[in-house]
């Protein structure tokens, strides 16, 4: 597939599901309507940590409109839900609450508001405990255990070359410890599904979610059905990011007990509120990090204690430790790394999965790590980057190989030759500018950059299969179905122009379907950057299998070699030679043809990424089929008056292989950058004794219109051997970049290092005046 | 209570609760689901409709408040766009004409040069927030057809996007104004948005 002359692939694309999109009529879980329909609300704790004594539904089944209240007891199956092992979710608790948003009965009435009133006269007897609140509190010897196991959900180590003997031979050496904060999905769509039970002794559940079919399984598990009575359809979904996992399969759950009981359509819907408590959050993190290195900048060990607080269930936690640990070393050739993460249970919201999956975390404490570093040895940040940056070849920090695909050299130069062309900053140190300040002016300027890598794949955390489903009609239309969900990234796109391209139809000719779970094969969590580059391949598989039929056929119809038949345009052709003219035929003639012919014009594909083969102990082993790799500048001025920050420029590189959808990438930069300056600079869960006290979007700063960065993307390609058309993800590495950028931005700004995620106005500020008067004094 | 207003360039009698929130007599009495809840708190802009031009927070908004009054949804935008401002200029099937590489076939009406510019741009994601921000910008172009970007960011401040950056959003506004704009200066045919090509990139900050 790679020199060929490319149609659709490589074009910049409208999304084909965008009609429908700016026109309001794409049906979203919650647009959707069926008579009869219920809606359900749960009766939510309230209290972080306690025991649950009694619950009684008596009164709030007596209200007006209320048809049923329902507990643990009401549902048939084990009452477990959760991403993997250990699964130690309840769908409904009925012993002990261990976060605030723990649902403990549901209730369902004809209307939301009634639903909502009924949820809140539910009474319910609580002991209240003291809940543990913080990773050391958790770890403290004699802590009350919030799972039977203890409060430890998941440790692993990884152990490359001997970091001891690497710090030995170190000439200069860095150490600090750095915190990250919780961090919201915010998606603006909350939570829905809508579970309808069939007439056919089946259930048909309608999801706002990523992964239609964890909630096939927990709700067939939960119910006692077979999974194949369940049947689970993805709803246009109004984003995610990694956040519709585990809670819809809660929701998912509670909706199809309430409405195989009441034999009716039951809607649940989240408020804003209850999306924020009730669903799982991005770790904060605690991460020792140590860094050593010759004095010609040569980095030679790498050190890293990671902790994770995961909030009170393991969601993915298991797999976040892992990612975390496999990334923390950076993109960097290092001999020797050790590197520990512990993700911990405590009495707040769990947290999972979102974007970046414990890579902006360590991403964060890495490349301030290197920015410290290059300080002390008096060098370019880049430069030292660029010195130390992996290459072909050369063993990543789990003693993984690439022979090609690693294009972080490249990252770093495309930035460099950028920075190098660019104007500089316009520096206004006018004394109108320091009004009320001090000499130096009233704005800080600052240069960060910083380098990342992000795994594609699934990779460590298990096996990676995609079915896809292409088919030709007798129009020469193609439908494709693929097992992974689009919600909003665009991978529909992206598939359909996979499918135009093998086929040589046009883009108006290829319909991709939402993910249903009766036609597709089970294609695991749409996570992990994977659509583009696992499921792309799939849809390329199929499709070619579908095209070698209509070659063949077209090969008869033109009285030539199948070799001699191309497919383009919606025509099969056969070009011209010495002898013949050109000669096309309409792609439905010959697909028509192929139908009464009997060739087959549809095909089941599979994508299968080789398994990762590595040592659990040490993590030394083949993990991903290929990393995206980044690089990101971004240039700040700071108000010495407010801490306000301008970011000025920001430029970020990214080596995905092969763009598929050029406007699509630019998409998924700008909106992951946007989320990771959000975590840097602007958004933090608040806790007060365990409770979310800022679980709204006016006290929760989600980035709005005026936050927005100056974001330009350099797209490198440096193609990828088992991606479609040398494809790799980008969906996820975007966040880390920014956010890592960012904080080495204004550290350079104010020659303060903030070891500490936000890097909010106030802390700015703050920090400043604190600057300023020891200056002073 | 009876409720008498004009949606869509049509005029409506319902009969509602006067409690009821603007945002639910739409969805759920008359069905128009493409104004969309995002937080319940007049936080995020979703469920923004236009109430005699002016952008609304409807899910704050009670259903009474819609009485006599003229009102724009999403669903209003596209076919009967023309008849509710009475602007017969062509504007809309040139802009389709020119941006009509989406993939919108068969009984999909003509969009909005709005609709057609965050196609071409980019400048939608998840297509949640979408519907408000749409009606948000119009509101803005139909008030002033030449926006700067201060403009358009102060207009568009109170819809929230997790998912695009902003970015191209800005770039979908400015488009649909230079369209605009072009139109009424060459009115007739062809005289809307290029081909969904490289576009220069504005610095838009």
């Amino acid at each position: 597939m790679n020199g060929q002359k490319l149609s659709v692939v490589g074009r910049g694309v409208p999304k084909v599901d965008g009609a429908e999109l700016v026109t309001g009529r794409a049906k979203f879980a919650g647009d959707l309507r069926f008579p009869g329909m219920l809606y359900a609300v749960a009766r939510r704790a309230g209290i972080p940590a306690g025991k649950i004594r009694g619950i009684d539904g008596s009164a709030a089944l007596a209200l007006p409109g209320v048809r049923a209240i329902l507990t643990a007891g009401d549902i048939p199956g084990p009452n477990i839900i959760g991403i993997l092992p250990p699964f130690d979710q309840p769908v409904l608790a009925s012993q002990e609450v261990r976060y605030e948003g723990e649902s403990l009965a549901l209730a369902v009435a004809e209307s939301r508001e009634a639903a909502g009133r009924a949820a809140a006269a539910i009474r319910v007897d609580l002991e209240s405990w003291e809940p543990i609140l913080d990773v050391d509190q958790a770890l403290a010897e004699g802590c009350r255990k919030i799972h039977p196991e203890g409060n430890i959900t998941f440790s692993k180590r990884l152990v490359k070359g001997d970091v001891e003997k690497g710090f030995a031979e170190a000439e200069v050496v860095v150490e600090n410890t750095y915190h990250t904060s919780f961090q919201e999905h915010a998606y603006l769509e909350p939570e829905t599904v809508v579970a309808v039970p069939g007439g056919d002794g089946r259930v048909t559940v309608y999801a706002s979610c990523q992964s239609p079919f964890h909630i096939r399984g927990h709700v067939a598990a939960n119910l006692g059905l077979p999974a194949s009575r369940v049947k689970v359809i993805q709803a246009y979904t109004g984003g995610s990011f990694g956040g519709k996992d585990d809670v819809a399969t809660e929701i998912g759950c509670l909706a199809t007990v309430a409405a195989l009981k009441l034999q009716a359509p039951v809607m649940i819907v989240h408020e804003r509120r209850e999306s924020i408590v009730g669903s799982n959050l991005r770790h904060a993190a605690r991460i020792h990090y140590r860094t050593g290195s010759r004095r010609d900048g040569t980095i030679v060990a790498r050190e890293a204690r990671i902790h994770l607080d995961g909030g009170a269930y393991a969601s993915e936690s298991p797999f976040v430790t892992m990612k975390a640990l496999i990334h923390a070393g950076g993109p960097y050739h290092v001999p020797n790394v050790r590197v520990e993460c512990t993700a911990v249970y405590t009495n707040k919201t769990y947290c999972g999965a979102f974007r970046g999956f414990g890579v902006p975390q360590v991403t964060f404490a890495s490349e301030s790590q290197i920015d410290e570093l290059a300080a002390k040895l008096n060098m370019d940040p880049l430069e030292l980057r660029r010195r130390n940056a992996l290459r072909a070849g050369q063993a990543n920090a789990t003693g993984q190989v690439f022979a090609g695909s690693v294009g972080i050299v490249q990252t770093i130069e495309r930035i460099a030759e950028r920075r190098d062309r660019l104007p500089p900053v316009r520096q206004d140190r006018s004394a109108a500018a320091g009004a009320g300040s001090t000499p130096e002016g009233r704005w800080l300027y600052g240069r960060g950059c910083a380098c990342l890598l992000q795994g594609i794949s699934n990779g460590a955390e298990g096996i990676d299969v995609v079915g896809a489903s292409v088919q030709a009609s007798q129009d020469g239309s193609v439908l494709v179905g693929v097992g992974l969900t689009d919600m909003g990234q665009g991978s529909r796109t992206v598939f359909a122009q996979i499918a135009a391209e093998v086929l040589g139809v046009t883009m108006d000719r290829v319909t991709v379907r939402q993910v249903d779970t009766d036609s597709v094969h089970d294609s695991g969590p749409t996570v992990a950057s994977r659509s583009t580059t696992v499921g792309g391949m799939a849809v390329f598989k199929a499709a070619e299998e579908v095209k070698a039929s209509l070659v063949k056929m077209a090969s008869l119809m033109l009285k030539c070699e199948e070799e001699q038949v191309l497919l383009e345009e919606n025509f099969a052709v056969r070009a011209s030679s010495a002898n013949n003219p050109e000669v096309r035929i309409p792609l439905p003639e010959v697909c028509t043809a192929a139908y009464w012919t009997g060739f087959p014009l549809m095909h089941l594909a599979f994508s299968r990424a080789p398994e990762a083969r590595f040592d659990h102990e040490t993590h030394q082993g083949d993990i991903y089929i290929a990393y995206n790799y980044g690089t990101h500048l971004m240039d700040v001025r700071i108000d010495r008056l407010t801490g306000a920050v301008e970011v000025l420029r920001h430029l970020a590189a990214h080596d995905l292989g092969k763009a598929i959808n050029p406007m699509g990438v630019e998409g998924q930069v700008e909106g992951g950058a946007l989320i990771g300056f959000g975590m840097a600079h602007l958004e933090r869960i608040e806790h007060e004794g365990g409770c979310i006290r800022n679980a709204n979007f006016a006290d929760y700063a989600v980035p709005s219109i005026k936050d927005r960065l100056p974001t330009e993307t350099i797209i490198v390609e440096d193609p990828n051997p088992t991606g479609p058309y040398g494809a790799k993800g980008v969906g996820e590495p975007p966040v880390a970049g920014t956010a890592a950028a960012f904080a080495n931005a204004v550290a350079a700004a104010t020659g303060r290092r903030f070891t500490r995620l936000p890097i909010r106005r106030e802390d700015l500020l703050a920090a400043l005046q604190e600057r300023d008067a020891a200056k002073g004094g | 209570m009876l409720l008498e207003f004009e949606l869509n360039g049509k005029q409506t009698r319902v009969e509602a609760e006067p409690t009821l929130r603007a945002l639910d007599l739409l969805r759920d009495v008359l069905g128009l689901t493409g104004t969309k809840e995002g937080c319940g708190r007049g936080e995020c802009g979703a469920c923004t409709i236009l109430l005699d031009g002016m952008p609304v927070n409807s899910c704050l908004l009670y259903a009474a408040k819609l009485q006599g009054r003229r009102v724009t949804t999403i669903e209003g935008l596209t076919a009967e766009d023309g008849t509710e401002d009475g602007a017969e200029d062509g504007t809309e099937d040139g802009a389709a004409d020119g941006g009509g590489d989406h993939a919108c076939q068969g009984d999909c009406p003509p969009l909005h040069p709005l609709q057609e510019a965050f196609l071409a741009e980019g400048a939608v994601q998840c297509g949640f927030c979408t519907p408000g921000m749409i009606l948000s910008a119009k509101s803005l172009l139909d008030r002033n057809p030449d926006p700067d970007v201060g403009e358009i960011e102060e207009a568009l401040s109170g819809n929230l996007c997790r998912c695009t950056g902003y970015g191209k959003i800005i770039k979908a506004v400015q488009r649909a104004a230079g369209d605009g704009i072009k139109a009424a200066r060459e009115p007739g045919p062809g005289s809307g948005a290029g081909k969904s090509g490289r576009r220069q990139r504005g610095a838009t900050r």
